[in-house]
């Protein structure tokens, strides 16, 4: 316990110099002012910014892209919240609910919440950070390719009770997904899968291309043909941040979200990733009346973005303590470090004290700056609301479009976003939701890697995944999600939990 | 309108100045064919800052992601050849490429002008700490013993634990399992775990967890021992002399440069090589600093070359026994 | 698959059009996949080949296809949706013509100039903006400059981003006279200036004659 006080005590001495503060500031308002911008998630961002940082001593470089990180993950939200286009995997849910809200009137509040929710989340696993990083990195050696592809197919089954509409055409969107995310080149064997020869094609499709076509675009072309109900965010915008019963309503939420989202935050296999469906699954079958969901639910932001931001910082300690990247983002971390000549590994936490103690402390502030930033911003966000959609929709387009080329200097992702937007509008007219497909996306791809590794490990036993008890509890559970949705005795309290009118 | 007019007026009011009709008179780009903070974008970010020193315009570093990384070199190697393109390319960009992917729409050795060598970041081969050799002679005996029931972890078709991987099962004549991962770090996660039985990888990704002993390594690919990790022996030292590779970076720019612009980049990059900072941050990164008789544009060419040569063989008949 | 109506459907064969549209739709995109998969080796559990996947997949959005198929047969749903040209025909151009003009893009041996930002920015805008019914020219070309400008001092001067600003012509027509950041600086001035001058044109000729902008709005 003092170890824990006076390395938090060195970690805030650092972090909270003048120079590091101003840098933790600046980081988190140019992440947020990015992060912002349709469909550019933390990962486009953090590649765009990272060379700012260079020119910087190695702890601030890290302070600040630490803030760009934890701005651009609340700008992917803030978009997801405003115009349904979510910025990464993890901000999908938000959109269920967050928009909704928007929609509603109750914008201010839907980001409100996100911003306390994630500060509170932020702050819990700051200090489960501090307290228990080098102890809950042997749940990282734990778990194999056969748990986490278990993993995986419980992250699938939470896909399904996402959807509002049919349970089929869940499904059908879930396959879709995984399908889609087959496509480029094959990992293990390096041929092209259904790339028709095209050279964009062989790194498979993007994330950012898919959930901007998907969301984006396609929520532009919904809305310019449905001029009766275009009520995008009109009447009145309400109050604009949430009161007592609001945040009292969504408390438990943020809660569990926490937790949920800091276990699985830990796994160096993306299991980060799963957080927001798992907390958003559970908040609807616990609700009292799980109908509001879809509909501009408070708990279905709180959980889920709690359990996002909690996931996106205890995703730091497989990188702190083992060295390893478990994800894009942490991945673009270790770039950074190394360019400023420490390497990740065991060694850090004891070499370099400053630096992993000034950063995980830089992570609080990071969070206290968001708040500070960002909730004074949710009233010009809101504002940006009543721009009439005949100038709304070119802007939104423009900057997708900006975005999307300065990720990967290609042309060719342009034009797919444009490919998937009218993807997606096919999609909403024969009544599919996009959510699934694209949680399907994200998921498959990761779901088949760990298939494969763990048929490889195991020479073509299917038995791995029964042996492992941590895998067998795992596919207990999915199965049993998946039997509650389809079982015919349940069927009818399934309806009212799946379907909206 | 406006814009026309404001420019006329700019460019007449510097009109005076008469500027020389010398290379370069507006930035550089340089072409990284891979994501922003990668192994290769970072060592293009160290030599950029002293080159742009050199040339006196700045060397704007440009990631063009895809296709491991062929989509950025095929940009540049199709850009005009007037020295505002060059490009970092690697050892898979320009080496194991022509191997490895089908339709490639360059020739390393013939579509590029070779600027100059910026090192490599030496191999090593590393095993679960528990694996019971003592030594890679051990080692070796027992992969030989334990045929496909040893696991080789490697980051996928193409990468550099692949590519240096197999070249090492082929060269002792083993044939173990190889368990693809997606990116270095998950592979070392599950070598910890011990899933897997081995890797060969670059020191950088490696190093700390040898030395934070999670990991055991028995051999470095480089002709001298590394100085972050002395108790390392070398290839020839443990007994596989003809064992030696890096993970290179180098640049280039499309064929058909004229001389002088040339020789200004020849000398860009000759500087970045002998500035202390960039040598520095280099060496921090593992990367080992080119020698006198490595660098130049024609011990690059001769490099390109023999890597083509090297790889081909190893990877086609890797890549084809996996399809 | 196929499963014969057998007289449940008494008025008329399709009892949910957008069901059984959507069925068809799955089924089509499932052997599509199957077809473009079909080059590829399935292997075996233990070494699984890239064509597995796929394959499975396929055949799983297949059989949810016929479902939904059937289901559009047996059970009164919703209707198809009437689908307006203009929206997506529109957004797709504007889309293309962006991704064509920011770099040199290369059809076969044909090949666009790239004209950067200062030009892709403002043309995807406005070309977007005739999407609507309500597009109005100068509130598009004023709506187009400014961001534009204000995306070129963003992204190209702050941020350093490697996007290309300027149409390349002109970058070497003035190569060499002044340094690029000044002439980014500038030309995203002079872009802000032009978008602020329609803005103050526009205004005035709107008080001549007065337009309702609630009325027509999309949103309001």
């Amino acid at each position: 316990m003092t170890d824990l006080l006076s390395n938090l005590g060195l970690g805030f001495a650092v972090a909270l110099s003048l120079q590091n503060v101003a840098l933790c500031f600046l980081g988190c308002l140019v992440g947020t002012l990015i992060g912002v911008l349709p469909g550019v998630g933390p990962i486009a961002t953090i590649a765009m910014l990272l060379p700012i940082t260079f020119g910087l001593d190695p702890v601030g470089a890290l302070i600040m892209l630490a803030g760009i990180y934890y701005g651009a993950q609340y700008g992917g939200s803030t978009t997801a919240i405003l115009v349904n286009i979510p910025g990464e995997a993890t901000s999908v849910v938000t959109t269920l609910d967050g928009h909704q809200m928007a929609r509603q009137g109750r914008g201010g509040i839907a980001l409100g919440i996100a911003a306390i929710a994630s500060f509170f989340a932020g702050t819990v696993a700051t200090i489960l950070i501090a307290a228990l990083g080098a102890p809950l990195t042997k749940l990282a050696l734990i778990f194999g390719p056969a748990e986490y592809f278990a993993l995986m197919v419980m992250g699938l089954a939470f896909a399904v009770v996402l959807a509002h509409g049919s349970v089929l055409k869940a499904v059908a969107m879930i396959l879709v997904g995984i399908l889609l995310s087959t496509v480029g080149t094959d990992l293990e064997t390096g041929q092209e899968r259904m790339t028709f020869g095209y050279a964009f094609l062989t790194d498979g499709v993007d994330f950012s291309v898919l959930a901007m076509g998907l969301f984006g675009i396609a929520e532009i072309l919904r809305n310019l043909d449905q001029s009766e109900t275009r009520d995008v965010v009109r009447a009145q915008i309400g109050r604009l941040l949430p009161g007592a019963a609001e945040l009292k309503q969504a408390t438990p939420a943020t809660l569990r979200g926490t937790a949920i989202g800091a276990i699985l935050g830990i796994l160096p296999g993306n299991g980060a990733v799963l957080g927001p469906f798992a907390s958003y699954t559970i908040e609807k079958k616990i609700a009292r009346d799980p109908s509001r969901f879809g509909r501009g639910a408070i708990e279905g932001v709180a959980g889920p973005e709690s359990a996002n931001n909690a996931g996106a910082q205890t995703a730091f300690i497989p990188l702190l303590t083992l060295g390893i990247p478990p994800n894009a983002v942490m991945a673009l971390m270790v770039g950074a470090m190394t360019i400023h000549g420490i390497v990740p590994g065991p060694g850090v936490m004891t070499k370099n004290p400053n630096l992993f103690w000034g950063m995980i402390a830089s992570m609080w502030i990071g969070n206290l700056m968001l708040l500070v930033i960002n909730l004074p911003l949710v009233g010009l966000w809101v504002r940006l609301l009543k721009v009439p959609y005949r100038l709304m929709f070119p802007a939104i387009l423009m900057f997708c479009s900006v975005g999307i080329y300065s990720i990967g200097s290609q042309p060719t992702d342009v034009m797919l976003i444009g490919v998937f937007g009218l993807m997606g509008y096919l999609l909403i007219k024969f009544g599919f939701e996009p959510a699934p497909l694209l949680l399907g996306f994200v998921l498959g791809k990761l779901m088949e890697e760990y298939l494969r590794r763990s048929l490889t490990l195991s020479r073509g036993d299917l038995m791995i995944f029964l042996e492992r008890p941590v895998s067998a509890v795992l596919f207990v559970i999915a199965f049993a999600i998946i039997a509650a949705a389809l079982l015919p005795s349940m069927r009818k309290s399934r309806d009212e939990v799946f379907t909206e009118a | 309108m406006k814009r026309a007019i404001a420019i006329g007026v700019l460019a007449a009011l510097t009109s005076f100045t008469a500027a020389a009709e010398t290379y370069p008179q507006r930035p550089i780009t340089m072409i990284v064919p891979f994501a922003a903070g990668g192994p290769t974008d970072v060592v293009a970010r160290i030599v950029a800052e002293p080159m742009s020193r050199a040339l006196g315009q700045q060397v704007v570093v440009e990631n063009v992601t895809g296709a491991g990384g062929t989509t950025g070199i095929t940009r540049g190697a199709q850009s005009a050849p007037d020295g505002y393109t060059i490009m970092v390319g690697h050892m898979g960009t320009n080496g194991a490429a022509p191997a490895l992917f089908k339709g490639l729409k360059y020739d390393p050795a013939t579509s590029f002008d070779p600027i100059g060598f910026l090192g490599g970041v030496p191999i090593l081969i590393v095993a679960k700490k528990d694996f019971p050799a003592k030594d890679l002679k051990g080692f070796i005996e027992a992969l030989k013993a334990g045929g496909p029931k040893i696991n080789q972890a490697h980051a996928g078709v193409g990468s550099v634990s692949h590519s240096t991987g197999v070249l090492f099962d082929s060269q002792v004549g083993v044939k173990p399992t190889l368990v693809t991962y997606r990116g270095t770090g998950p592979a070392m996660n599950d070598l910890m775990a011990g899933q897997v039985d081995f890797m060969a990888d670059q020191i950088v990704n490696v190093g700390p967890q040898v030395a934070g002993g999670t990991v055991k390594a028995y051999a470095i690919a480089t002709p001298e021992r590394a100085p972050s990790l002395p108790d390392v022996p070398t290839m020839k030292e443990a007994g596989l002399p003809g064992y030696e590779v890096s993970a290179w970076n180098a640049v280039f720019a499309p064929k058909g440069l004229p001389a002088d612009v040339k020789a200004k980049l020849v000398a860009a990059v000759e500087a970045a090589l002998n500035d202390p900072t960039a040598t520095k941050r280099l060496t921090e990164l593992g990367s080992n600093i080119p020698k006198a008789d490595e660098r130049g544009p024609a011990a690059l060419q001769k490099l390109v070359e023999s890597e083509v040569a090297r790889w081909t063989p190893v990877l086609r008949s890797a890549v084809e026994s996996n399809q | 698959m196929s499963e014969p109506v057998g007289g449940s459907g008494a008025r008329g064969i399709v009892r949910g059009p957008q069901s059984f549209v959507a069925g068809l739709g799955l089924i089509a995109l499932a052997l599509f996949a199957i077809w473009a998969g079909g080059d590829l080796a399935r292997g075996t559990l233990g070494a699984i080949g890239p064509g597995l996947m796929p394959y499975g997949l396929a055949l799983g959005v297949g059989l949810c296809g016929a479902a939904l198929c059937v289901a559009g047969l047996l059970r009164d749903g919703a209707q198809l949706q009437a689908m307006p040209l203009r929206g997506p025909v529109v957004i797709l151009l504007a889309i293309g013509l962006f991704a064509v003009t920011i770099r040199p893009f290369a059809f076969g041996s044909l090949s666009t100039p790239g004209l950067g930002l200062a030009v892709a920015g403002p043309l995807a805008v406005l070309v977007a903006g005739y999407a609507s019914h309500e597009a109005r020219f100068s509130e598009l070309a004023i709506l187009g400059l400014l961001l534009t400008a204000g995306c070129m001092l963003l992204f190209g001067d702050l941020l350093n981003l490697p996007i290309p600003m300027l149409p390349t012509a002109l970058i070497q027509a003035l190569s060499g006279t002044l340094p690029s950041r000044t002439l980014l600086r500038i030309a995203a001035g002079a872009l802000a200036l032009a978008g602020l001058v329609l803005l103050v044109v526009s205004r005035r000729s709107a008080k001549r004659e007065p337009i309702d902008v609630a009325r027509h709005s999309l949103t309001t």
